[in-house]
């Protein structure tokens, strides 16, 4: 868990400044974090830095991005991201979402952009499956802390943030996270009801990645979004929960850069 | 002073062995554990105590809290419409429905109209911020309560006060565009308005609205603290000062005919602090909005930080969170709440002589909510303290006359 500010970089997108982490060089693969802004130190960074550069921006509200008191839905994420894409040198961008961010690049992905070439979706959030008694996604503000840690990780002792280790700055981080989370994705809970439908407008080659033993949303689940997207691909990770990218950095890379080229 | 009684109408017959084991006794506590006739019983029970305050001329209040063994009365208006009607002559304040968790404030603006008009112009409105197990209870992002709070007062002031046909209505949270209410109060232009905030943030916004502001269960310090925010905030917005009426306070009040019968009634009080506050850690401390990022080294740690940090809660310019005020409160016995100014009890010399000792401690206050009713107190305990209370203490609190402090 990150002690201090993900980098010194900041990207500013009309009168929005994001800090970002950027890593690498070559083409460009914008990562939109998931329920937690991205850490800097994480190993998966540097493995598929080697492989183009890494734009990881915090979203606005999370980590030491300010958020616009106007601010305050999924709709302004995704116009926000979609000025990012302009913005970005090469010709096409890889987009990778994680979890929350993952709903995002799928939106994105949808809604269409010319600079997108790929499209990686890393256990996202995003569409309404099941019936209306069985919820999807793990309600991880409405369910005890213990229950969302065992539900979120594989091996929880070993990757689950430990408060007590970390730093007063990484806390207030973290709770900022949390208010920022729970204010774009709590109505409804973490899925726009519509995105289902325009999923099959997506027309970059996609790929979908699940850890094994997430249950804040399971395998089916991404099994069934992967099935909505045309010619997407579906893989899973072993040995890992909702975060592939962290328990099982070096899988994850070698599923993205076969993906990638 | 006047004295408004009040009691939540609690549940506490659930086993203690399953509250033990519940890590909540608000919003997750099946309901299968709540008997209907016991519920109806009690409602009967208060009820007729309300009704026996309207005899007394004590002043009744309504809370509304949801979905636990604290409180039966999840909806507010069905206890106020109740009052309104059957209740003759004290005045009735609703404190309140909670207006940031309802989806159309302009309903609940009709809701208070209605009472209004039904008990010819006796409504008081208050409000009330909610929070912690009422924000899962009602499926309402806690994130943005506060904002979505003071628009919906804005609303219901304005659809309360307007009379000449429809306007409309498009906000950050609530949109209504075709705005008319029938009936119009029978108050101009409106009922009064109260607000209960221990926060000096809040406190001030109170203030800046000339709104009744109260604090509950917040003791001297907290209390004098909100109460000079109110005041400051008037101050700085050149806007006139404001008497003792501006201001209340809630405390648990019990009178009895010895000292011993006063203290005993105070225990029974009690319990609502030491039992009915439990709540999960998903709906109190880590609930997202509750309290400011910058607290969260001392929400997060279970264990003494690697270095230490400074305890913001205790700075004078934070705001100690309401889940660490329940956990305060949660301990306590009837001398450390007495020395707290939260439970004032015993003879009716010696209950009116500690909410004046309070009173000076504050600087004045020109309505006492008692709570007189909880826990496992009988219906004829509460009977017994209603007419004390009101023959013996309301009398001496009602030669109380407002005063601007100096």
């Amino acid at each position: 868990m990150a002690d201090s500010p993900a980098s010194t970089h900041r990207l500013t997108v009309r009168d929005i400044s994001l800090e970002a982490v950027r890593r690498g060089a070559g083409r460009p693969i914008l990562a939109l974090h998931g329920m937690q802004p991205i850490d800097p130190a994480a190993p998966w960074i540097d493995l598929l830095s080697r492989h183009g550069e890494i734009i990881a921006p915090s979203h606005p509200g999370f980590g030491d991005s300010p958020r616009p008191a106007d601010f305050d839905t999924v709709y302004d994420l995704v116009h926000l991201y979609l000025d990012v894409l302009d913005s970005l040198p090469h010709d096409k961008v890889t987009l990778l979402g994680f979890s929350f961010g993952g709903w995002l690049a799928a939106e994105i992905a949808a809604a269409g952009s010319h600079r997108l070439g790929r499209l990686i979706l890393v256990d996202p959030f995003g569409i309404k499956l099941s019936n209306r008694e069985t919820p999807d996604i793990l309600d991880v503000f409405n369910a005890h802390p213990d229950t969302v840690r065992a539900r979120e990780w594989h091996d929880a002792d070993r990757f689950a943030p430990d408060f007590n280790a970390m730093t007063d700055t990484a806390l207030v981080r973290y709770a900022r996270g949390r208010d920022a989370l729970c204010l774009y994705g709590f109505q409804p809970y973490m899925y726009n009801p519509q995105l289902k439908r325009w999923l099959a407008r997506i027309s970059v080659p996609t790929l979908v990645l699940w850890g094994a033993s997430d249950r804040i949303v399971s395998p089916d689940y991404g099994r069934a979004y992967a099935g909505l997207i045309p010619g997407a691909r579906f893989a899973v990770i072993d040995a890992a929960g909702h975060h592939p990218e962290t328990e099982q950095a070096e899988a994850f890379v070698d599923h993205v850069t076969a993906f990638i080229g | 002073m006047e004295t408004w009684w009040q009691c939540e109408i609690p549940y506490p017959f659930v086993p203690k062995n399953v509250l033990d084991a519940a890590d909540s006794v608000r919003a997750s506590l099946p309901s299968h554990w709540c008997d209907p006739k016991i519920a109806a019983d009690l409602y009967h029970e208060v009820l007729d105590e309300f009704l026996l305050c309207d005899d007394e001329g004590l002043n009744v209040l309504a809370i509304e809290h949801h979905a636990g063994i604290n409180s039966l009365m999840g909806a507010n208006p069905m206890f106020v419409g109740i009052l309104a009607r059957q209740t003759r002559k004290v005045r009735i304040l609703s404190l309140g429905t909670l207006v940031s968790l309802r989806p159309d404030p302009v309903r609940i603006a009709e809701e208070y109209a209605t009472a209004d008009v039904m008990s010819r112009g006796r409504l008081e409105i208050g409000f009330v911020k909610s929070g912690g197990t009422e924000m899962p209870s009602n499926h309402t992002n806690p994130v943005g309560n506060l904002e979505r709070y003071w628009e919906a007062i804005d609303l219901i002031r304005k659809t309360l006060s307007t009379h000449d046909g429809p306007f409309s209505w498009e906000g950050k949270y609530f949109t209504h565009r075709h705005v008319n209410i029938w009936p119009r109060p029978w108050q101009r232009p409106h009922p009064r308005l109260w607000s209960a905030t221990g926060d000096p943030f809040t406190a001030a916004e109170v203030g800046r609205r000339g709104m009744v502001h109260v604090l509950v269960l917040r003791g001297p310090d907290g209390t004098k603290r909100a109460y000079a925010a109110h005041r400051h905030a008037r101050a700085e917005a050149g806007l006139p000062q404001v008497s003792t009426d501006n201001f209340a306070y809630a405390a648990f009040v019990y009178a009895g005919e010895t000292e011993d019968e006063g203290r005993a009634g105070g225990e029974k009080l009690l319990w609502f602090l030491n039992t009915s506050l439990k709540s999960a850690p998903q709906h109190s401390k880590f609930l997202p909005g509750t309290v400011p990022p910058e607290f969260a080294p001392q929400i997060y740690r279970t264990a003494p930080p690697p270095t230490a940090a400074p305890d913001m809660t205790n700075a004078e310019k934070g705001v100690v969170p309401a889940s660490q005020n329940a956990r305060r409160l949660m301990s306590l016995g009837v001398d450390e709440a007495m020395a707290q100014g939260i439970l004032f009890c015993g003879t009716p010399d010696s209950v009116y002589r500690q909410i004046m000792d309070f009173y000076d401690q504050v600087g004045g206050f020109g309505h006492l909510a008692m709570i007189g009713r909880s826990g496992f107190m009988t219906h004829e305990e509460s009977v017994k303290g209603i007419k004390l209370f009101s023959r013996e203490v309301a009398p001496r609190l009602r030669d109380v006359k407002p005063i601007v402090p100096g």
